[in-house]
């Protein structure tokens, strides 16, 4: 009965401690989303509620071809899914090798992948493009998803999860003559969920909101993205914040519902890579 | 297991979209020989701007159909697209880019473009009809570099309710009559703090730009950066310029005539709709814009851009974008390219684009048309706006410069320190040119 008296006060501690925190994370959003449907004149007038509601940017970001936002959407969802699947096998097979097998230079190789993360990706982005020109994948989805397959982050990240398995699962494996790439695939991989799903997640997010390497490569509207379609709703001399508001919203909707669907899969995924390593 | 496989079956079906797409790009084209001519065309234009874009480049292609076609594609905000230019230009990506008024030198010394000078030449195409003061930024050495097409100036913007109330009826001209009103239109609340402000302004490199030339001082040396060669040092550290400029501000910070609003425009325009300040600087082409935030709350006056000093005598230079033609050494793309251009500039193109965005017409005999007289009826202040252009001379068009995004950047940040009151006038100029002359010897450096 105490106990359950206990519990029930540290609930409602917490919650009165989330709600002004939810309310600080929130209100900005909101307010996001009544500028987009506020009428043009009443934006200035520090109205965090709007008097009327018109829907006229929505229907002019996705009605209007000159903007072509479905397009753009399908574009930034086909990259990110490509790129998050290409990362979940690409980072996988690494992270087995660093963590299951072993051989000479292991280490010595394993310092050299953890080191590019220490290079940022603006330092690299011109030799990449030089290599995508050089190639001839200007404006293809090439261009977009090959620079992008693989990461040090995600190689680390499924690597400090794998390490946390028993060595008698794989040599016990071994013994019954499984190999290398069906142990993977069967018993690491299924067991591994939720660092796939915060890496995929994680990586999702990242390609969703990439805005200067697209804008490089791609130069036709058949291959942009959405993060540029913002931009295209914004002018230096002749801003409608309505309209770059309503382009925010769109973009952030899709971004926010995988945080919400891997919300578990996220948080259980950094946290366990992160306490046994 | 299951899971893993589908995993696997939609990487390889991604895969091969990947790789289809890629075959049919490469398919050899058809060859036919009646195919137009086609071309491409970068623009930064957004929003609004880019959407009247849209519909002149629809339109030209329409018109000529089956000769030319121009692929048009929006390429970041001008600083996004000037970068994109900078690495790749080499390559010729694109037959015209739109590049912004500080990218001029940069183009010029690039290599990679063709003077519009030479088609006007060949075209006998008469330059008379481009407005002179607009031209003359763009012309160097007695070469039109690329064509002027989206132009503005600064301009005063002053909330005309307000300056009623308080029985003001002479605009300002310069910042004496700027200061002495401002307190006529200064609020102040019970507590002390200020609830309206008389004037206030963003702190934009580009006004101290103008400004320069409103004293009809050069901002660099070697001909304001016009000469043969190009720029080495500032010039408004040593003429005086500089320093009377930085005086007016802080005199307008410290007097409590104007309070700091912060690098850039925005947070200026937002306190001028929301009638926090009556008076603030801004560019021709933000009219429509304003107009429409601001609705029936009070009305919008607008005046000449003002002067430090009562007897400067001086001009506003153009800001903006031009069309430039790249070099791409294929004359039946670059004859179509000037088609192109030409089109763009013509006088009812020129109305339409000054409708629908606030621009200049480039073109004087759009003045004449139809549409642009009715919306200088609809819009009674820009007419101030063509005046104050036309009261300048091409001898103010301002200055060139490589680095000017860079300087523009410097002179915002002292100023930003000087308001800030880390520095006296005096030790913000010398920083400012300091750092400005060490960018531009860097780059000359490196380039020349």
């Amino acid at each position: 009965m105490n106990v359950d008296k206990k519990r029930k006060l540290q609930h409602v501690l917490i919650f009165l401690l989330n709600v002004p925190l939810m309310l600080i994370i929130l209100v900005p959003l909101f307010y996001t989303f009544s500028i987009s449907v506020m009428p043009a004149d009443e934006i200035y007038q520090n109205h965090l509620i709007p008097t009327s509601v018109n829907w006229i940017n929505y229907i002019q970001a996705f009605t209007n071809p000159y903007y072509n936002f479905l397009r753009m959407i399908f574009n930034s969802f086909f990259v990110s899914i490509v790129v998050m699947l290409a990362q979940m096998v690409t980072c996988s097979l690494a992270a087995f090798a660093f963590s299951f097998l072993e051989f000479k230079g292991k280490h010595v190789l394993f310092l050299a992948v953890l080191a590019t993360m220490m290079v940022p990706g603006e330092v690299t982005i011109v030799a990449n493009y030089l290599t995508m020109t050089s190639w001839g994948l200007l404006d293809t989805y090439r261009a977009l998803i090959l620079p992008y397959m693989t990461s040090a982050m995600g190689i680390f990240l499924l690597r400090q999860y794998y390490l946390t398995f028993a060595k008698e699962l794989y040599e016990a494996a071994k013994l019954d003559g499984c190999s290398n790439i069906r142990f993977l695939a069967t018993i690491v991989t299924p067991l591994s969920r939720p660092a796939l799903g915060a890496l995929g997640a994680y990586e999702f997010l990242n390609t969703w909101n990439q805005y200067m390497w697209p804008l490089l490569v791609t130069n036709s509207k058949n291959y942009r993205t959405v993060q540029i379609g913002i931009s295209m709703l914004y002018d230096i001399d002749a801003e409608s914040l309505g309209l770059m508001m309503a382009g925010v919203i769109i973009v952030i909707v899709p971004s926010l519902s995988i945080f919400v669907f891997m919300n578990k899969q996220l948080i259980n995924g950094l946290m366990a890579g992160a306490v046994k390593g | 297991m299951k899971k893993v496989c589908m995993m696997g079956l939609l990487l390889l079906v991604s895969f091969g979209l990947l790789f289809a797409q890629g075959s049919a790009e490469s398919a050899p084209a058809a060859a036919q020989t009646k195919k137009p001519v086609e071309i491409t065309f970068w623009h930064a234009m957004g929003g609004v701007n880019g959407e009247a874009m849209n519909t002149l480049v629809t339109n030209f292609n329409k018109e000529y159909d089956g000769k030319i076609h121009v692929t048009y594609e929006y390429q970041g905000d001008y600083d996004d697209e000037f970068s994109k230019i900078q690495a790749s230009g080499g390559n010729y990506p694109c037959d015209i880019i739109q590049v912004y008024d500080i990218g001029t030198r940069y183009m010029i010394d690039s290599g990679w473009v063709k003077p519009v000078q030479d088609f006007v030449d060949k075209d006998h195409f008469d330059l008379a009809q481009i407005e002179p003061n607009i031209a003359a930024y763009y012309t160097v050495g007695g070469k039109l570099y690329s064509m002027p097409f989206n132009s503005s100036t600064p301009i005063l913007y002053y909330n005309k309710t307000a300056f009623d109330e308080a029985g003001i009826k002479e605009v300002p001209k310069n910042f004496d009559d700027i200061i002495a009103i401002s307190e006529k239109l200064k609020q102040v609340n019970a507590d002390g703090t200020v609830k309206r402000y008389g004037f206030g302004m963003g702190n934009y490199g580009w006004f101290f730009e103008q400004w320069v030339g409103k004293m009809g001082k050069n901002y660099v040396n070697n001909n304001n950066g016009r000469g043969d060669k190009p720029a080495t040092a500032v010039a408004f550290d040593s003429n005086g310029a500089g320093l009377q400029i930085i005086n007016i501000w802080d005199k307008l910070l410290k007097s409590g005539v104007a309070p700091y609003l912060n690098q850039n425009n925005a947070d200026a325009k937002a306190a001028f709709i929301a009638g926090n300040i009556c008076m603030t600087l801004e560019s021709t082409a933000a009219l429509k814009s304003l107009l429409n935030n601001v609705g029936d709350k009070f009305e919008i006056g607008v005046a000449y851009f003002p002067s430090i000093n009562k007897d400067d005598v001086g001009g506003v230079s153009v800001g903006g974008g031009s069309l430039w033609m790249l070099d791409t050494k294929d004359n039946t793309r670059m004859d179509a390219t000037w088609e192109f251009l030409k089109y763009m500039v013509n006088a009812e193109n020129q109305a339409y684009w000054n409708k629908m965005t606030g621009y200049f017409p480039v073109t004087t005999k759009a003045l004449d048309t139809e549409t642009f007289k009715e919306n200088v009826k609809k819009y009674p202040q820009f007419q101030v706006a063509l005046n104050q252009l036309h009261d300048s001379k091409p001898q103010y068009a301002g200055s060139l410069l490589s680095v000017f995004s860079e300087s523009r950047q410097i002179v915002q940040a002292y100023i930003a320190r000087l308001a800030n009151k880390e520095l006296n006038p005096q030790q913000t100029l010398d920083g400012m040119a300091k750092d400005i002359n060490k960018a531009i010897e860097t780059y000359n450096k490196v380039n020349y």
